[in-house]
Order: C-alpha cells, then sequence, then structure tokens
C-alpha cells in the first residue's frame, strides 16, 4: 500500500485570514454555542419525556405540542432537545478518542522510526482500507452499543488519518534546527520528545479534534438511523429512522415536522463544526495550509 | 500483494473472534432462551450450531470456519432462513451499480471542478467551489439523500420515492427496463456522489495549485503551449497519482455512504439488507455482508494499486 497522504484538507487562498474567513468561524461557533446550551440546559427545557405519549399521533405543530406529535404520540421538539445531548456527548468522546490514539500512533511512529514506524504505518494503512461502516453496524450489533460504546468504536476506526499526519508533522519536527540544538546539548531523546516536539503538537491535536467530532456526530447519528443503539434513548438518527419507517409519512405532511427537523438539525451542527475547524485550521496550523500558496 | 494477503487474512479472523470474544457473548445470547435474542426455530438453531460449532473448542471452530469460507459458504442467515451467500448475491450487484457510478461521476466532477478551482486560485470561481464543495462533503449522505427525497420525489413529485425498479413493471423493450432503472438510479447517485466529489475537488485542487508553480509550466507558457493543453495536459497530469490513491480511498467511504443511501431510498443493496440484518440482530448475515464489502474495497485498492505502479515507474520495483 502506498503511503501517499490523501486526506483532502483545505489548502491555498482559503487560507488567507481574511475578514470573510473570521466571520466565516463566528458564524460556526455561534452555530455550535447553541447546540451546546440546548444540550446542557436540555432537561429544563424540554416540555415532555421522550418517550412519552404525549399527545395524538401526528398532530401538526401547535402551542402544546411546538413541532406536533410523531406516529406514536411523542413530542418531536422534546426528542429533538434530549438528541443534541446524545449526538454533543459522542462527538466530545469519540473525538478526544480519536485524536489520542491517533496521537500515539503517530507520534510513536514519527519519533521511534525505523522497523517500529514501519511497523506502525504498515497497521494504520491495514485499518485505514478497512470499509467502517459496516464493521461498525457489526459490532454495534453485537456490542448493543451504548454511547459510550459507540464513541469507543469511532475511535478504534477512525484514528489511522489522525495518525499520519502527526506522524509526518513529527517528521518535519525532527529535522528542525531547535530540537537538533537540543540534542547537540546532549538533551535525552525522551527529554527532546517531551519539552521540544509535544508542546509543538498541541494546536495540530485541537485542529484535528474539530474535524473528527464533526465526523462522530455524523457517524452517531448515521448509526442510529440504522438501528445501531439504545432504542430509549432519543437520537437524530432515531427519529430520522422512526419517520422514514413510517409508511405514510409522505403521504401526510408529517415528515415536515417529524422528518426535516433532526435532518437539518444534523447538518446545521456539521456545517457548524466544519465552520469552526476550517477557521481553526488555518489560525492554529498556518502550516499545513501555508506550504501550498 | 503481501500487504493485502494480510489485511485479508486480518478481516476473516476479526470476523471469526468479534462475535466470540465480545464481552456478553451475543453469540450465546442466540441459544439461550431467557435472552431477547433466542432463536425459536429448532431447525435454524441447529443449522447455526452446525455452523459456529458452539461447543467445539475455538481452533477447531476457526479452521471449520475458514474451510467453510474457502467453499464460499457464509453460513444461515437468521431472520430469513436462507443462506447468507444467496441473499448477498442478490443484492450485491445493486450496491456496486450505485457505487461504481457514484465513483466514476464524482471522480470526473472532482477533477474538472479541481482542475478549474486551481486555474483560477483565489478568484471568485475557486471560492465558489471551495465553499459549495467543502460544505456538501461535509453533510452525512443520509441527510442529504433525506433532503434530495423531499425535494424531488416529495414536494416535486418527478422522480420515484425509492426502490431500484418499478415493481410487476412490463417492459416492452430492454431499452425501457434501463430507462426505468435508472430513473430509480438519478436521486440515490446524486447523494452519494456529492460528497466524494467534494473530496476529490480539494485534492486535485491543491496539486495542481502547487503544479503551476513549477519553472515546467512557465517554461511551456513562454513557448506558447495553447491554454486547454496547459492546464489539463500539463498540469492535471501530475495530479493523476495522488487522484488514484485516493480513489482506492473513496472506495471504502463510498461503501458507508451507499448503506446510507440506499437505506434512504429503499433501494435493494448490500445497505439495506445489513439495515434489516442489523434490526433482527441476525449476525452471520451481518458478518458475511462485512466480509463481502471489505473484499470489494480491497480488490479496488489492489487494482488502483496495480495502476499506480504502472503508471509511476519510480514505484514499479
Amino acid at each position: 500500500m502506498t503511503l501517499v497522504t490523501t486526506t483532502a484538507r483545505l489548502g491555498p487562498s482559503v487560507a488567507r485570514p481574511g475578514a470573510r474567513g473570521r466571520a466565516a468561524g463566528l458564524v460556526g461557533i455561534a452555530i455550535v454555542a447553541v447546540f451546546v446550551v440546548i444540550a446542557i440546559l436540555g432537561r429544563d427545557l424540554v416540555p415532555y419525556r421522550a418517550t412519552a405519549l404525549s399527545g395524538p399521533a401526528l398532530q401538526a405543530p401547535s402551542g402544546a405540542h411546538l413541532l406536533g406529535t410523531n406516529g406514536l404520540g411523542q413530542d418531536v421538539a422534546s426528542q429533538l432537545i434530549l438528541g443534541t445531548r446524545i449526538s454533543l456527548l459522542v462527538a466530545l468522546l469519540a473525538g478526544a478518542g480519536t485524536v489520542l490514539l491517533g496521537g500515539v500512533v503517530g507520534v510513536a511512529a514519527g519519533w521511534l522510526g525505523g522497523w517500529a514506524e514501519a511497523g506502525l504505518m504498515r497497521f494504520t494503512d491495514l485499518v485505514m482500507v478497512l470499509p467502517k461502516l459496516p464493521l461498525l453496524l457489526l459490532v454495534g450489533a453485537l456490542t448493543g452499543g451504548s454511547a459510550v460504546t459507540l464513541s469507543l468504536l469511532i475511535a478504534v476506526t477512525f484514528w489511522p488519518m489522525t495518525a499520519r499526519i502527526l506522524r509526518s508533522q513529527v517528521l518535519s519536527l525532527r529535522s528542525r534546527t531547535h530540537i537538533r540544538a537540543a540534542a547537540g546539548f546532549g538533551a535525552g531523546s525522551w527529554h527532546q520528545l517531551r519539552r521540544h516536539v509535544l508542546p509543538d503538537l498541541g494546536l495540530i491535536l485541537v485542529a484535528e479534534l474539530i474535524p473528527a467530532a464533526g465526523r462522530a456526530i455524523a457517524l452517531q447519528a448515521g448509526l442510529a438511523f440504522l438501528g445501531v443503539g439504545s432504542p430509549t434513548q432519543p437520537s437524530w438518527g432515531g427519529m430520522m429512522r422512526d419517520a422514514l419507517n413510517y409508511q405514510y409519512v409522505f403521504e401526510t405532511s408529517a415528515w415536515t415536522w417529524w422528518l426535516l427537523p433532526p435532518v437539518i438539525a444534523i447538518v446545521a451542527l456539521v456545517i457548524g463544526i466544519t465552520l469552526v475547524g476550517t477557521a481553526a485550521e488555518i489560525r492554529l496550523v498556518p502550516s499545513l495550509t501555508r506550504h501550498t500558496r | 500483494m503481501g500487504l493485502y494477503a494480510l489485511t485479508l487474512w486480518a478481516v476473516v479472523t476479526v470476523v471469526f473472534l468479534l462475535p466470540r470474544l465480545l464481552p456478553g457473548s451475543p453469540l450465546e445470547s442466540l441459544n439461550d432462551p431467557s435472552s431477547g435474542n433466542f432463536i425459536y426455530d429448532p431447525v435454524i438453531r441447529a443449522k447455526l450450531a452446525a455452523y459456529y460449532g458452539f461447543n467445539r473448542p475455538l481452533i477447531s471452530q476457526y479452521v471449520s470456519y475458514l474451510w467453510a469460507l474457502l467453499h464460499g459458504n457464509l453460513g444461515w442467515s437468521i431472520s430469513q432462513n436462507t443462506p447468507v451467500t444467496r441473499l448477498i448475491a442478490r443484492r450485491l450487484p445493486w450496491t456496486l451499480l450505485l457505487m461504481g457510478s457514484a465513483l466514476a461521476l464524482s471522480s470526473t466532477i472532482g477533477f474538472l471542478a479541481g482542475v478549474t478551482a486551481a486555474w483560477h486560485r483565489g478568484g471568485a470561481r475557486d471560492r465558489f467551489l471551495i465553499g459549495s464543495l467543502s460544505m456538501a462533503r461535509s453533510i452525512p449522505e443520509y441527510a442529504m439523500a433525506s433532503l434530495l427525497l423531499v425535494c424531488f420525489a416529495v414536494l416535486l413529485p418527478v422522480l420515484p420515492l425509492g426502490g431500484a425498479y418499478t415493481p410487476f413493471a412490463q417492459y416492452s423493450s430492454p431499452l425501457g427496463a434501463i430507462a426505468d432503472v435508472g430513473r430509480h438510479l438519478i436521486l440515490p447517485l446524486a447523494a452519494l456522489t456529492v460528497g466524494l466529489a467534494g473530496n476529490h475537488f480539494l485534492l486535485v485542487r491543491n496539486t495542481v495549485v502547487v503544479t503551476l508553480g513549477e519553472d515546467y509550466m512557465l517554461l511551456a507558457r513562454a513557448k506558447g503551449v495553447p491554454r486547454r493543453a496547459l492546464k489539463y495536459h500539463h498540469a492535471s497530469r501530475n495530479a493523476m497519482l495522488p487522484f488514484l490513491t485516493s480513489v482506492g480511498i473513496q472506495t471504502g467511504f463510498a461503501v458507508g455512504g451507499a448503506i446510507f443511501v440506499e437505506t434512504v431510498f429503499s433501494y435493494p443493496g448490500m445497505g439495506t439488507l445489513m439495515n434489516a440484518a442489523v434490526t433482527a440482530r441476525d449476525y452471520p448475515l451481518l458478518q458475511g455482508s462485512f466480509l463481502v464489502l471489505a473484499v470489494v474495497v480491497l480488490v479496488v485498492n489492489l487494482a488502483v494499486e496495480l495502476a499506480y505502479s504502472r503508471m509511476d515507474p519510480r514505484v514499479a520495483r
């Protein structure tokens, strides 16, 4: 397998941190902040328990049910609000796990070099080519797929991209003069790594964390949509699944308040995170975008 | 080549070990009358016991599992009471049709858009393409599919809601059948293509931008090479190699995307099959589906690598 890095990154000219880019980043932060507030206040905001049969089935939005009711008579707005919590929880856990795993493998490969590097990168390639969603479906179905399990599974399948980026970054840091100078003054390998290399990687890890979190949100919702996840825990993907499985959802206008809200919530949050991620990448790690300008 | 053989062996072994070693012993729950997954039909239970070899030592289970695989036996589907191989054989062609056309279409769009954006780098066209395509690629396939479904099958009912063909339709000619299949393919294909095209686009654009700054481009321009040749011949050719690698990687993403898109459109491929298998906790069917899809991805990647070493003499050893 070839070791060409093909992770598509935003390149050149987007990298001009102009007013436009900053505005996009702020819009992204605002979108994400709204969802975070909803998630934190969630339990106090919801008018009904998510599984409570709070009214007749398929009621159009009204004062009592802001987004109407679903096919069972559950309040759609309550489910949407409580679904935010699980999305953001998985984003945080899976994002951190992905970056941590990828970081350890990538730094170890880049710093150790030699056969350790060759072995680790071979393993990275091996995990990278596996079709991830079918694997997650299989393991998710076998384990039941609680939020924590899912986060762990996502981290275990998605770390290779981070590992590659971290490795190449460590390789380029290793040859820089300040590290060579430290080595010249007699700094040991561990000291160089801890004092001179790891601090420089912090920002890249943050820049990697944001897209990893976005990917985790899309995956968690997608897995719930395919039936992996707790059936009693409300989630955006589960709502989409229920709506699309309901035979007459398109015969009436029920899809406008049952199917569309979770779809719009996912799209808005994922786009918000992408905007933040792009802005963060440009500001935090200009070296990733600068060289091709 | 060696790595692919190793990967294949790893996949096969992981598929063997997962259901046996995971906590909660999911396989045993199939035999446990007190669990929700208990299989009531004694005939199916016997078939499963024969395939999994529940009470034999692990190594003996492994040998008979490999032996069955070599004979194309992927086990017995619990929920559909049919050999897994037969179910997959019926569904895989639809997924390959969807994935294949999406990969071809997204590669073409991504390549052309990438070259165009790089050529006008920094300009309005470039910024528009980057903005729209990187937004589009961050939208999950199932969300994109739902939006397309609502727009073009519900609000503006010009295309079918789902399926791969009109059930019970009588076609007057093979052309009619193709047109029908094509009509059902449009929306799933569009939903799957958008994200993949975005990935290709960013890669091609960034590679071409770098080549545009090379000395040989300046020389070519100075000696009066026409614009078209400059753009598509001199500049784009260097993007071909990373582009090819990316086609291999995209295949993995396309499999995932196809599973989502098929589920939204009830498209009768591997995605809807796996979705049904997840719902029924049909482990043999899930295992077989994962294995087959992994092989598809590995084969495409191997083909890409062979093509790569053909195109780049530096890699050929």
